[in-house]
């Protein structure tokens, strides 16, 4: 349960900067802001971030599983 | 499938084609301009580039109409992405829009298509028209750049691989399913029906990853198009599949439905998806009429990078089904012994 | 093979003789839904629209036409069934009897359509594709959904589950039959529609294969 809950502490911290980014062009704009700007590279970064949170929720379901697994051949 | 090496081999091409489609730098290209309509007679034209460097050598600025060639009678450059332009144009040009070219020395030769509103048509010019410029070449390793994709063309190596890798697991799913007709081993339907699992997973990237990509290019998350409506149909057949699935009780029966069902669906969604694009417009490359990514990429930059990543993603994909298989299986055993 | 699936279908007519009211239920559902439709509406349609909710309301026909194929009988006379006849044949007559059921209920459901919601939209149609094209999409609709049927019946669950396993699958042969009708009602002739009505006649063929192919997995118990 530890392990989980710090897991996911950690994706925080490390999105956290992403989002911070992609708000800090100060546009009124949040489509300008997050997809539109600078060439739209944010976009892709969004598309990369979304596979990547993808794959993690992925991986925590499994990891759920397989905890359930353990504590019932225990 | 414990062995290593392909694991290993899909991680690398992924963090190769990752890295490359992330790092490699967009080709210049000009991707605003402002003024016209151009009516025969004087006119100027602000020209805005993205990585482009108007300062370091020799601009040339054309406008290209039918065929024809008008070069820009004065040039002035700004900065390295800012230009504006003079041009005298003639008495009639052929088409409704011309094309803005901008020729430099190591940036190959740029061109806005339909740039400027031509009002007045004629025949074809007589005077002050050129020579098509000379091409130059294009340097170092770049990706191809349009003025509504910008950097958005690194997502083809991430949006695009999703769905790759969702066919892949379908298909792995689909062979299960005829072995569960022929050999009737649940083993065989755990297998389907965890490669579905699988495949909704990139399915459900693909169609994210897809939605915010069509807002930065397209202004819509979901338009009509003909590889959307593929996908949406691909995610309702795999979703009834797992209805199917969960609204029958007996093991064996189970099994065999969803086989039948999955089999049926596979090949129909096959069809459908070979034939959708000759029944409605797109706005997808390669399809509707819409140039190939290949095809406006002339040093085929994107083609190696992005097969990697295609390859890499579904080596992913398979990792991730086997995993769910094989837990799958000891949940399985662990249920049998229990019973037992 | 061939006397036996006659055999079954005749068996079929007149199964459903003896039940006129399932026939009457089918026609007042396509009567009701098209008044609805006509009371719902109140300006001239354009084209496309009306092109429209005239499939959408033949595509739930067909539904509820297709889900008493399997889901009438009760297990026993299934069995009965299957051990007189091969389970190849019972499904190549469903779909058969299905797929006339089927042409004839577009046919009139056409009829009232032009009934309740007015022919305006037909002024400049080219007639032949336009009713090949409903009494083809019927048939599709017919093909498709046999197997489905059978498999929604198989799980014991009604038209529920049926319309959930049937709807993405229908898609391609619903776009491909309102492409042709649509053409159609715009005034291309054969030659414009043909592409259609070859996918068409193609999706019908692999559609009834895997059934064949499919079906005897289904009642191997």
């Amino acid at each position: 349960m530890m392990r989980n809950g710090s897991a996911r502490l950690l994706l925080l911290l490390a999105l956290l900067p992403a989002w911070t980014a992609a708000h800090a062009q100060g546009e009124p704009d949040w489509l300008v802001d997050t997809l539109y700007g600078s060439g739209k590279i944010n976009t892709v970064i969004t598309v990369v971030s979304v596979i990547l949170l993808g794959i993690g929720l992925w991986l925590f379901r499994l990891d759920r599983r397989i905890a359930r697994m353990e504590k019932r051949t225990k | 499938m414990r062995t290593l090496w392909w694991k290993i081999m899909a991680l690398a091409l992924v963090l190769a084609a990752s890295i490359t489609a992330l790092r490699t730098p967009l080709a210049p290209a000009i991707v605003y301009a402002s003024g016209g309509p151009f009516a025969p007679g004087g006119n100027s034209a602000s020209v805005i580039g993205y990585r482009t460097h108007f300062m370091a050598a020799p601009v040339r600025v054309f406008l290209e109409n039918g065929g024809q060639f008008v070069e820009a009678s004065s040039t002035v450059v700004a900065d390295d992405t800012h230009l504006t332009a003079r041009f005298e144009v003639p008495v009639g040009l052929r088409e409704d829009m011309s094309d803005l070219v901008v020729v430099a020395p190591g940036h190959g030769a740029m061109r806005l298509f339909a740039a400027f509103y031509n009002p007045e048509k004629g025949t074809g010019a007589v005077d002050g028209v050129t020579d098509a410029p000379q091409q130059g070449e294009r340097a170092g390793f770049v990706f191809p750049n349009r003025n509504i994709l910008y950097e958005t063309i690194r997502n083809l190596n991430f949006h695009v691989p999703m769905w790759f890798t969702m066919m892949l697991l379908q298909t792995i799913s689909f062979v299960f399913s005829i072995k569960v007709l022929g050999s009737g081993r649940w083993l065989d339907d755990r297998a389907a029906v965890q490669a579905v699992n699988a495949s909704l997973l990139f399915a459900i990237l693909g169609l994210i990853t897809g939605s915010i990509w069509a807002r930065a290019t397209w202004s819509g998350w979901w338009t009509s198009d003909a590889k959307l409506n593929g996908a949406a149909v691909t995610v309702l057949i795999y979703l009834a599949y797992l209805v199917l699935r969960g609204s029958v009780t007996d093991l064996a029966k189970r099994a065999r439905l969803a086989a039948i069902y999955n089999i049926f669906a596979y090949v129909l969604m096959l069809l459908f998806i070979m034939a959708l694009p000759r029944m409605t417009a797109s706005l997808h490359p390669g399809s509707g009429g819409n140039p190939a990514f290949s095809q406006y990429d002339l040093d085929d930059s994107l083609r190696p990078v992005f097969y990697a990543a295609v390859l890499g993603w579904m080596g992913i994909g398979t990792w991730i089904f086997n995993l769910q298989y094989r837990l799958a299986r000891i949940e399985n055993r662990h249920d049998e012994e229990r019973l037992r | 093979m061939r006397s036996e699936v006659l055999q079954l279908l005749r068996l079929e007519v007149a199964l459903d003789l003896r039940q006129r009211a399932a026939w009457g239920g089918m026609l007042l559902y396509v009567v009701s839904a098209m008044y609805v439709c006509h009371l719902a509406v109140s300006d001239s349609l354009s084209r496309s629209t009306w092109n429209a909710i005239f499939w959408i309301i033949l595509l739930f026909a067909a539904f509820n036409a297709l889900a008493r194929s399997f889901q009438r009988e009760d297990q026993g006379r299934q069995l009965y069934l299957y051990t007189m006849a091969h389970p190849r044949s019972v499904v190549l007559a469903r779909a058969l009897y299905g797929s006339i059921t089927m042409l004839a209920l577009s046919l009139l459901s056409l009829l009232f359509y032009l009934l309740f919601l007015g022919s305006d939209p037909m002024g400049d149609a080219s007639m032949g594709p336009f009713v090949a094209s409903v009494a083809l999409g019927g048939v599709g609709f017919a093909a498709v959904l046999t197997l489905i049927s059978a498999i929604a019946a198989r799980a014991g669950n009604g038209i529920g589950l049926m319309a959930i396993l049937g709807f993405p699958i229908v898609l391609p042969m619903l776009l491909a039959v309102m492409r042709a009708s649509q053409l159609a009602l715009d005034g291309s002739g054969w030659s414009g529609t043909g592409y259609y009505f070859l996918a068409i006649g193609a999706l019908d063929v692999v559609t009834l294969t895997l059934a064949w192919l499919l079906f005897p997995y289904l009642w191997r118990d």
